[in-house]
């Protein structure tokens, strides 16, 4: 005698309880930006733009997604050199002190984000560097590197050691042999690494809570801020937004290195 | 032609400018140029972790509110005495464990049905919808679900509809175990699916063929082989959970204060850094602790960076 729930009936229950979780907040801000009224209610009342072309008004909005898009930027452009390079280092090259150049390398990880940010923050408000906009680009840099290396070093550990060595036998001078061998090589690690460093930028929230003011804040943290007041519909607007720019992510990193990727065994 | 001879120029110059200021006998010591930068980088985290520690054992002098020269350990002690730091550790962890639990009963099973389903769309459509979530940040989720569970949200607008009293969903720590197991769901999958693609489905079927129910493949086949995966997605869960700030703000509404809002109070309403660094220096510890005990009870490499392998 076998009372066991059917496998198929037990995991597609989870699954789907996960499915409708995970989508239901993108479905509904996405239904009620469209609304007409001044508040978010279900049904929205009506269909109209008008929430998003109140927010192409609002230069606080459009500014600071200018200001966030620059931050994102600055994060990724010093994350792809450095997490590479480290990434190589790291798999490549037999370094002294592995171990614990590998924890040290995962303290952006153990140091919880709150501490982090203050932490920065007093040390930037100490060199006077608070105020602009890259050191905050540097800052999530920083707090994501690992990101960026993992990307890199899980694909360094799919690439045959000896393809260096066979460059340099056919004569290729090192930095001809590391942009033309060793770089294409782990350029899906690389890609898939720079997408993520920047959409956690995009996103980022608490350590640029406490890296900007008035005048640099980024757009999560002007959500943020707008969240704990009134709730318009604007806001739903701004969100979906950030729903656009997640589906941009998206498809372009199953374009570029294709979203199963994530489904190899490393 | 021209444009062919360009580049060897240009790359014998690089090579040659590479040589002069990486000359080849220092050829060995190339991996430690390559890390550098990243030491560097982290190093910043350090010295702001060690002003944080400097700050922490300097008390507040409340005549001038600033903190005072001297030396002591009156923050840590404030910090035990007042048993309201307790309570909001104790709340902070419990919720940990809860979430940490949920979102592995959840991830584990969309995992499995993501590698295992023979039907490529039904794949590419899980991992859309895990990925799409992923990358809208907490700030924007933890707003959909206001619009959902609010006073006048999604949820109450129908019960109203259907004539029922509405229901006070968020501003209370149900919500905000909810809103992290949402936030947590993915970073779950993307570290279980990777032990699950490792387990061959013949081995599944070969339990299955021997008498083992499904309910017994999973228990004594599946799960302890897939542990590695489950014991990373439990720590970074885990450790985020505990220091999460967003979700217990937004979906707690300052009902149910986590560790790191109590930081963030300290510095910023109580305006005493010295507290908020003790308590900084505190959670950090906790943290580490935490994680170092789980890598010595399951074995370390479980997050490691790098493969054994190579």
């Amino acid at each position: 005698m076998n009372l066991l729930p059917p496998k198929r009936w037990v995991l597609w229950s989870l699954v789907t309880f996960s499915l409708v979780t995970l989508s239901l907040p993108t479905i509904i801000i996405i239904g009620a930006s469209f609304t007409t009224g001044e508040i978010i209610e279900f049904p929205p009342d009506g269909f109209s733009f008008r929430w998003y072309q109140r927010l192409w008004e609002l230069d606080e909005f459009t500014d600071a997604f200018v200001r966030t898009f620059i931050v994102s930027a600055i994060c990724t452009a010093i994350a792809v050199p450095v997490g590479t390079l480290a990434a190589l280092a790291s798999v490549r090259y037999r370094l002294r002190f592995q171990r614990t150049i590998q924890v040290y390398l995962l303290l952006p990880f153990t140091i919880p984000l709150v501490v982090s940010g203050i932490a920065l923050m007093i040390f930037f408000g100490e060199i006077r560097i608070l105020g602009n906009l890259w050191p905050v680009g540097l800052a999530l840099c920083l707090i994501n590197l690992p990101f960026m290396i993992w990307s890199v070093s899980s694909t360094v550990n799919a690439l045959d050691p000896e393809l260096g060595n066979a460059a340099a036998n056919c004569g290729a001078p090192p930095i001809q042999a590391f942009f033309a061998v060793t770089l294409p090589a782990v350029m899906p690690g690389v890609i898939t690494g720079a997408l993520l460093m920047f959409i956690l930028a995009f996103n980022e929230f608490l350590v640029s809570l406490f890296l900007t003011d008035a005048r640099t804040v980024t757009l999560p943290v002007k959500i943020y801020n707008s969240i704990r007041s009134v709730i318009t519909p604007d806001l739903a607007a701004v969100s979906v937004v950030y729903i656009l720019v997640a589906l941009l992510a998206v498809w372009l990193l199953d374009r570029l290195v294709g979203l199963d990727i994530f489904l190899k065994s490393r | 032609m021209d444009r062919l001879r360009l580049k060897w120029l240009l790359l014998d110059k690089l090579e040659a400018l590479a040589d002069r200021l990486w000359p080849d006998r220092w050829r060995g010591a190339t991996g430690w140029l390559f890390i550098a930068p990243a030491l560097l980088l982290v190093g910043l985290l350090l010295i702001g972790l060690g002003y944080m520690l400097e700050y922490s054992l300097h008390e507040l002098d409340l005549s001038t509110y600033r903190l005072r020269d001297e030396y002591s350990l009156g923050n840590y002690a404030f910090l035990i005495e007042k048993p309201v730091y307790l309570r909001i550790l104790l709340r902070t962890l419990l919720a940990a464990v809860l979430v940490t639990a949920i979102t592995l009963v959840l991830a584990f099973p969309y995992a499995y049905v993501m590698v295992r389903t023979p039907s490529s769309v039904l794949r590419k459509f899980l991992l859309v919808a895990l990925f799409l979530p992923f990358f809208i940040g907490q700030v924007v989720r933890a707003y959909g679900w206001l619009i959902i569970l609010g006073k006048q949200g999604l949820i109450n607008g129908v019960l109203v509809k259907l004539g029922f009293p509405t229901m006070d969903l968020i501003y209370n720590y149900g919500a905000v175990v909810f809103g992290l197991v949402q936030y947590m769901l993915p970073f779950a999958v993307l570290l279980i699916v990777p032990a699950i693609t490792a387990i061959g489905e013949d081995i599944e079927l070969a339990a299955e063929s021997l008498g083992a129910d499904w309910l017994k493949a999973f228990r004594y086949v599946v799960l302890p082989m897939a542990r590695p995966g489950l014991v990373g997605a439990g720590i970074v869960v885990f450790t985020l959970t505990l220091t999460d700030f967003a979700m217990p703000e937004i979906l707690g509404g300052g009902t149910t204060d986590f560790i790191a809002s109590a930081i963030y109070d300290s510095f910023f309403q109580l305006s005493n850094a010295g507290l908020g660094a003790a308590l900084s220096i505190v959670l950090v510890t906790i943290g580490s602790v935490l994680v170092a005990l789980v890598f010595r009870v399951t074995g370390a490499g479980t997050l490691s960076i790098r493969d054994e392998r190579s």
